[in-house]
């Protein structure tokens, strides 16, 4: 196993700079998710760490080694990719010895480690069969068998969720997790679903635009956004923006929106005070918002009122899309004994000291 | 009901009489040659022509006797297979690069290369091969040949090579193969039916061409299109001997083509329709 460094690595398709300057290190056995939007320098970043793609300027080192001028093939990594890849004309057994094969190990030994990648991934029954003969999630597994045989010191994995059906992929994103702690690997997945992310990353990447926006355990960047792209891409529904001015007013601060005044904790004093009368974005995610408790009462400062214009029901909880005035605003809370119904005026509590403040102008995190 | 099956009726009706009027005037020629090769010299010229008679198949026995026809076949034989497969060899990487590193422009220059008249090469190449005592040799003919085969090749295999998923040479590479590796256990197994395609069209078309294996080939390299040439002479046609040599140099592309016609259609509609 070994650990992975990428230094200010730039990656240029004529005048389209997809990946800028970007530099990070994954450490041996780590989980680290390469996450972002599509079009992100994500899967460039990816492709040019397994030697697929040339480097416009920067430097790869897997273990201590610098691989820049390096063939994928003596890379000693494997790739998943996200349509599997795998050779139609072998069957499966050949496709997951292929690259033992190519590298002259002798059969014996590659038997063993085929029948050994059969027996994690549960794939005896599929040995003798061509992938055309597979079902989706089969030839998934059969894609992971094909990196687990070689050992490799990284693996690479490219979206290989993104083709299966939801219940699947719920099913291989646990596998794969157990993959990871029974091998002990170096993964780097690149994914554009922040669920996959949040479930199975020891840290995620947040990369926007080819850079890197935040680095950090998933709870971490959950909680600690270091910036309004992160804090708006990074849980489900987004967290919702409101433009507000910080005032001063009864001895706390307050933030400001038009249609409502909230009081911000006292804990945000410190880093509130030097933005006082500035346009700044005030950002709350939808979970952190309740229904009204009237046992509360009135004039705690964290109360908003607000018209329903949509309930969404999912068991459990709801989603509430509220209007305030010209604001949209997008609720997740429990579901009440008392039915919402649309239309209706409600009062919502926020958790004020799990909302966050940005700056207008370098969208940086001020709390 | 009974309006749409009358419909249906005549639409079938249709596509058949469609289907034969397009097929009977190729066919009729097909045919007519072969039954020249069955009648004599007599029996050819006479008008109106018969259609009833006794076959004789000694004009087959005088093709291979008195004009040694097996030799011209061989030469025949070993031309289209050395120009078939030369043209694979070189057309195959050439294809794939024109493909992979979207070299269209090179493509576009092979393509000239193949629409210009063949006249045009003859007196050039003509010179060219007399310098180099290259005139009846196997290597003149099968070079000349490339100027067919290969565009052609090339051009069927850049769709096949279009169509092949990028990231089974990624997943090749990383498996541990080399460029050329992945090219030759990956890309081509996969092309299996477009290079079968392309072979064969690059067979049938050297098999056929005339032009160039009159002026280059002589006594030792002459191939059966040209053997059939030389039985028209200033005296007379040998019409029977013609249609004998003609129903040979046909019959093997034909039981040839009638096999793998399959595979033909798929290879040469495959590059259309990607999946």
């Amino acid at each position: 196993m070994a650990n992975v460094i990428v230094k200010n690595l730039v990656k240029r398709f004529n005048a389209v700079t997809a990946v800028d300057n970007l530099s990070l290190e994954i450490h041996d056995r780590e989980f680290a998710v390469l996450i972002g939007s599509s079009g992100c320098g994500k899967t460039t970043v990816l492709r040019m760490i397994a030697g697929l793609e040339p480097i416009t300027s920067g430097e790869v080192f897997i273990g201590d080694t610098l691989v820049n001028d390096m063939e994928p093939k003596d890379r000693d990594i494997a790739m998943v990719f996200q349509n599997y890849a795998l050779y139609p004309h072998m069957n499966v057994r050949d496709n997951l010895g292929f690259g033992l094969k190519i590298r002259k190990f002798p059969k014996a030994e590659i038997d063993a480690r085929v029948q050994e990648a059969a027996d994690i991934l549960g794939i005896h029954d599929l040995l003798e069969r061509k992938p055309k003969e597979l079902s989706g999630g089969q030839r998934q597994r059969v894609a992971l068998g094909r990196a687990i045989v070689r050992k490799p010191k990284v693996f690479l994995f490219d979206e290989p969720l993104s083709n299966l059906d939801a219940k699947l992929r719920v099913a291989m994103r646990a596998e794969i997790s157990k993959l990871h702690r029974r091998l002990g690997a170096t993964i780097i997945y690149v994914t554009h679903d922040q669920v996959e992310a949040m479930t199975m990353a020891d840290r995620i990447f947040i990369m926007h635009k080819g850079t890197l926006q935040q680095t950090g355990a998933p709870m971490e960047v959950y909680l600690k956004p270091a910036n309004l792209f992160v804090a708006g891409f990074i849980g489900s529904p987004s967290m919702n923006f409101i433009e507000a001015k910080v005032i001063r007013e009864a001895d706390a601060w307050w933030i400001d929106a038009g249609e409502f005044k909230l009081r911000a904790p006292a804990a945000f004093d410190a880093r509130l005070e030097p933005h006082a009368g500035r346009t700044v974005i005030f950002g709350v995610r939808p979970e952190d918002m309740t229904a009204h408790d009237p046992a509360a009462g009135a004039g705690g400062g964290n109360t908003l009122t607000a018209r329903a214009d949509v309930v969404e029901t999912l068991g459990a909880e709801i989603f509430v899309h509220l209007t305030c005035g010209a604001l949209a605003i997008v609720a997740r809370m429990e579901a009440p004994e008392q039915p919402l119904t649309e239309g209706q005026t409600v009062d919502v509590d926020l958790k004020m000291l799990k909302t966050h403040v940005f700056d207008k102008e370098t969208s940086q995190t001020i709390v | 009901m009974a309006t749409t099956r009358i419909g249906k009726k005549l639409k079938t009706i249709g596509f058949y009489a469609g289907a034969i009027a397009l097929c009977v005037p190729p066919l009729f020629v097909f045919v007519w040659m072969i039954l020249t090769g069955l009648k004599t010299g007599v029996q050819n010229i006479s008008y109106p022509p018969e259609f009833i008679f006794v076959p004789t198949l000694e004009n087959f026995r005088a093709v291979f006797e008195q004009y040694n026809f097996f030799h011209y076949l061989m030469n025949s034989l070993i031309i289209a297979t050395l120009a078939t497969v030369t043209s694979l060899l070189l057309g195959l990487p050439a294809a794939y690069s024109i493909a992979k590193y979207r070299q269209g422009r090179i493509g576009i220059l092979i393509l000239i290369a193949r629409m210009l008249p063949f006249v045009s090469y003859l007196l050039p190449w003509y010179i060219i091969f007399r310098y180099l005592k290259l005139i009846d040799t196997y290597t003149a003919l099968t070079i000349s040949h490339l100027i067919i085969t290969m565009p052609m090749v090339i051009w069927l295999m850049v769709s096949f090579f279009e169509s092949m998923p990028a990231e089974l040479e990624d997943a090749a590479m990383i498996d541990g193969c080399s460029r050329w590796q992945s090219f030759i256990r990956i890309v081509l197994p996969l092309m299996r039916n477009g290079i079968a395609t392309s072979a064969i069209m690059s067979f049938i078309f050297s098999w056929n061409q005339f032009l160039f294996s009159l002026i280059l080939s002589g006594p030792q390299t002459k191939t059966v299109p040209v053997a059939v040439y030389n039985f028209i002479s200033y005296g007379k046609i040998d019409w029977a001997g013609i249609g004998a040599a003609a129903t040979l140099i046909v019959l093997p592309v034909s039981i040839f083509a009638f096999f793998v016609r399959k595979s033909i259609v798929q290879g040469l509609t495959m590059g259309a329709l990607k999946d």
